[in-house]
């Protein structure tokens, strides 16, 4: 998700192409080809340039919707066949080719799903399969600490820095629930899934978020050529 | 009374000029869609050449069917009827080029999404409580974009806390 918008000038973006099972996009207003995933011009008036990231979860409607009862929601467009595209598109796209060709000593198979961060300029991607069974996984990364969750529903994947005033957490997972509830060790504070303290010394307070992008393995190696991993 | 059966070499000139414009017109549009076609692997120097053909090639065309035209208008009045019919067919890939150069091939797969309009998150009945979404909460807004949707349009522009974004998955 980016933002729209470069030195103030609003852009307007149209699917264009695809570049290694990754899209492009082409503004409008100087017809500059722009890759997906990493929001980077390659071609055209504004080459170079990157669109700002617009912070965004990619978590289970079921779940947003208890955080945001409020919330709005895209409305399909039922002039368009999407529902039929969609309908196995997963389980689909997981069959079919890749590109790319595999590199020896890869950590991961080509379709894997990983989720990816970037902290100070490092990538790291983690096997979300085991991210989902190990829930919740502590991590330090450049040496920033993080913590890696999944929700309640077995599926939806955050990344926090687990840091309140300077203090390192170590956080486990309460039994019980739903909700899903995490505790710390160090002030015995209890935690949401949005990375909020619902209960004791720190209640309130709340963790940094930190963006993640579940991707497959051979797209996410593509962009990050250096990454470190996590199985 | 007898045709010179010899052909002067300005009509065979402008013969040859014909045939090399309509190559070159079908070339400019099919190139570039060799180039990104699906399940191949695509190259920085590829892309780039993609790149170029495609913001060339409206005008390229178009001035294709101006210098056809050029030519067929030297070879017209001394062609036979047979010639005159290939002259007037050369000018079918030389408009279709012309024609799909300008047609934004992609957006004929993937309709795009005009225009985001949103519903109240209790409405929401078809999106299903496990299906993942990709979700933004921008000074004060929150707003969800189910990813079977976004997948399909592959791009949803919209504005968010005042902010406009380009979902794109």
């Amino acid at each position: 998700m980016w933002r729209a918008e470069i030195d103030g000038r609003v852009l307007r973006f149209h699917l264009t192409g695809i570049n290694n099972q990754n899209f492009l996009m082409q503004d409008e207003q100087t017809g500059s080809w722009w890759q997906q995933v990493t929001g980077e011009a390659l071609f055209g008036p504004l080459k170079g340039r990157k669109l700002d990231l617009v912070f965004h979860d990619e978590i289970s409607f079921g779940l947003w919707k208890q955080e945001h009862p409020g919330g709005r929601v895209l409305r399909p467009d039922d002039g368009a066949p999407w529902r039929e595209f969609s309908h196995d598109w997963e389980a689909e796209t997981a069959k079919l080719p890749v590109v790319t060709p595999p590199r020896p000593g890869d950590p991961f198979g080509p379709r894997e799903l990983i989720a990816g961060v970037v902290v100070q300029g490092t990538a790291k991607a983690y096997s979300v399969a085991a991210l989902r069974r190990q829930s919740p996984v502590l991590d330090t990364v450049e040496g920033t600490p993080l913590l890696l969750v999944a929700g309640e529903d077995g599926r939806s994947i955050r990344v926090f820095e687990r840091t309140v005033d300077g203090r390192t957490l170590t956080l486990f997972a309460q039994p019980g629930g739903p909700p899903l509830r995490l505790l710390d060790a160090e002030t015995g504070s209890t935690w949401s899934f949005a990375g909020e303290a619902v209960g004791g010394p720190l209640a309130g307070r709340r963790m940094a978020k930190v963006y993640v992008l579940l991707d497959d393995w051979f797209d996410w190696r593509t962009y990050h050529p250096e990454t470190r991993v996590w199985r | 009374m007898l045709e010179p059966r010899s052909r002067p070499a300005s009509r065979r000139l402008a013969g040859a000029a014909l045939i090399l414009l309509v190559l070159a017109s079908l070339a400019l549009v099919a190139v570039p869609v060799w180039l990104i076609r699906p399940f191949a692997p695509q190259t920085p120097d590829g892309l780039a050449a993609a790149f170029w053909l495609r913001r060339l090639a409206p005008w390229l065309t178009l001035g294709a069917v101006a210098a056809a035209l050029a030519c067929a208008a030297g070879l017209w009045r001394r062609a036979r009827w047979w010639s005159r019919a290939l002259i007037v067919l050369a000018f079918l890939p030389l408009a279709g080029a012309a024609w799909q150069s300008r047609q934004n091939v992609f957006e004929k797969m993937f309709a795009p999404l005009p225009g985001a309009r949103t519903a109240a998150a209790a409405e929401a009945g078809w999106v299903a409580a496990e299906e993942p979404v990709l979700a933004v909460a921008l000074n004060g807004d929150a707003t969800a974009y189910p990813v079977r949707q976004v997948a399909y349009h592959h791009i949803v522009q919209d504005v968010v806390g005042g902010v406009p974004v380009a979902v794109t998955y």
